[in-house]
């Protein structure tokens, strides 16, 4: 057996290469504190850092809603009342902790409240499906034939239940880390948690994962 | 220098090598050591075949008129709020209005009627009751003589 070096973990974390980690730390502090620049403008009364605000963080926002409760029209519900609370706190907003850190521990709440609630019976939603006043969706581009689009929803349908059948907060805390690339501390953060407990949370989603889906190839 | 699933450090270490953020230092010992231990080398291809089957799951389409609807709840909110302090103002009105008939009425009240008799209808009195003596000692001076 070949041996390795002791691994220093505290420097195994998430999900971006190692070298993108390293030249993306200038890049994060700044967006930190860009993003708390702009809360406090938004408390000072400025509407077009809150609509900067909401450019940014809708997407990745109503993404990390819809595969927490898996239902995109109660996602955008959510993330509609996530961003009315942001605005209703602006007021109040101290940049004391990262700004998406705050951002996604109202929407984790509010997802495991509604995943408690039982609000998030599944509905099926279909490609032609409209807003409520006719407002077309905005669609990903998605090339794909008719035989690769079955394959690909049948693929789809695996990993959405191996997903829900997650309990909550393993799921809050994989979707964080795989999808939003999210460090443990700051998980850990939006979870009201331990950096091991986060750690705990992730290791027994992934191995149940790898129990569920390391058959697809 | 022995094998991450005898060191604890497994998990943490597959997954973080999934996700491609292990140092490259790290990362190397780790392949060298896949190299001769199939029990590791399955499992990070395990956790590989995880990775790649959530990378599959594209983000959902949202709704063209999303923002629209976040103004318009922040929108509603606002006039929530100056209905509400409009309504919690409500009750004051009947309230402030019959403070303000009391206040007039004790403002535009009659004078009372004072408790004391005024010093010039005791003088009439003394006068009379004066005026009585006298008449009733002439009268007894009369009936004495």
């Amino acid at each position: 057996m070949v041996g390795m070096e002791p691994l220093d973990m505290a420097a195994v974390s998430a999900q971006p290469s190692w070298n993108e980690r390293v030249n993306s730390n200038v890049t994060a502090s700044a967006c930190l504190e860009r993003d708390a620049e702009l809360m406090l403008r938004v408390r000072d009364g400025d509407q077009t850092s809150f609509s900067l605000l909401l450019g940014k963080h809708r997407v990745p926002l109503i993404h990390f809603l819809f595969r927490m409760v898996q239902n995109q029209s109660i996602a955008e519900d959510l993330a509609q009342e996530v961003f009315l609370r942001v605005y209703r706190s602006r007021e109040n907003y101290q940049p004391t902790a990262k700004f998406t850190t705050w951002l996604f521990r109202i929407a984790t709440h509010l997802a495991l409240n509604c995943i408690r609630d039982g609000k998030h019976e599944k509905l099926q939603d279909s490609l032609d499906q409209h807003s409520e006043d006719g407002t077309p969706r905005q669609l990903p581009d998605r090339a794909r034939t008719v035989e690769q689009e079955l394959l690909y929803q049948a693929r789809l349908d695996e990993v959405r239940q191996a997903i829900q059948a997650l309990p909550a907060k393993q799921r809050a805390a994989v979707l964080m880390h795989k999808y939003e690339e999210m460090e443990y501390t700051q998980i850990a953060n939006v979870l009201s948690c331990s950096d091991s407990a986060v750690k705990s949370l992730l290791f027994r989603a992934y191995e149940t994962l790898r129990g569920r889906l390391a058959h697809m190839a | 220098m022995e094998c991450p699933r005898n060191s604890g450090q497994e998990p943490e270490l597959f997954v973080a090598y999934a996700a491609e953020s292990l140092p490259p230092a790290t990362s190397t010992a780790l392949e060298r050591h896949m190299a001769v231990c199939a029990e590791c080398r399955r499992t990070a291809e395990d956790q590989r075949r995880v990775w790649s089957a959530l990378d599959s799951w594209e983000p959902e389409f949202i709704s063209g008129d999303f923002d629209r609807k976040v103004y318009a709840r922040i929108a509603a909110e606002g006039q929530r709020s100056v209905r509400h302090a409009n309504w919690a103002l409500r009750p004051a009105l009947p309230i402030a209005a019959v403070c303000a008939v009391v206040l007039a009425g004790y403002l535009l009240r009659e004078p009372a009627v004072p408790q004391n008799p005024s010093p010039r209808v005791d003088m009439e009195q003394v006068e009379r009751a004066l005026d009585d003596i006298d008449m009733l000692n002439k009268m007894g001076v009369a009936s004495q003589d």
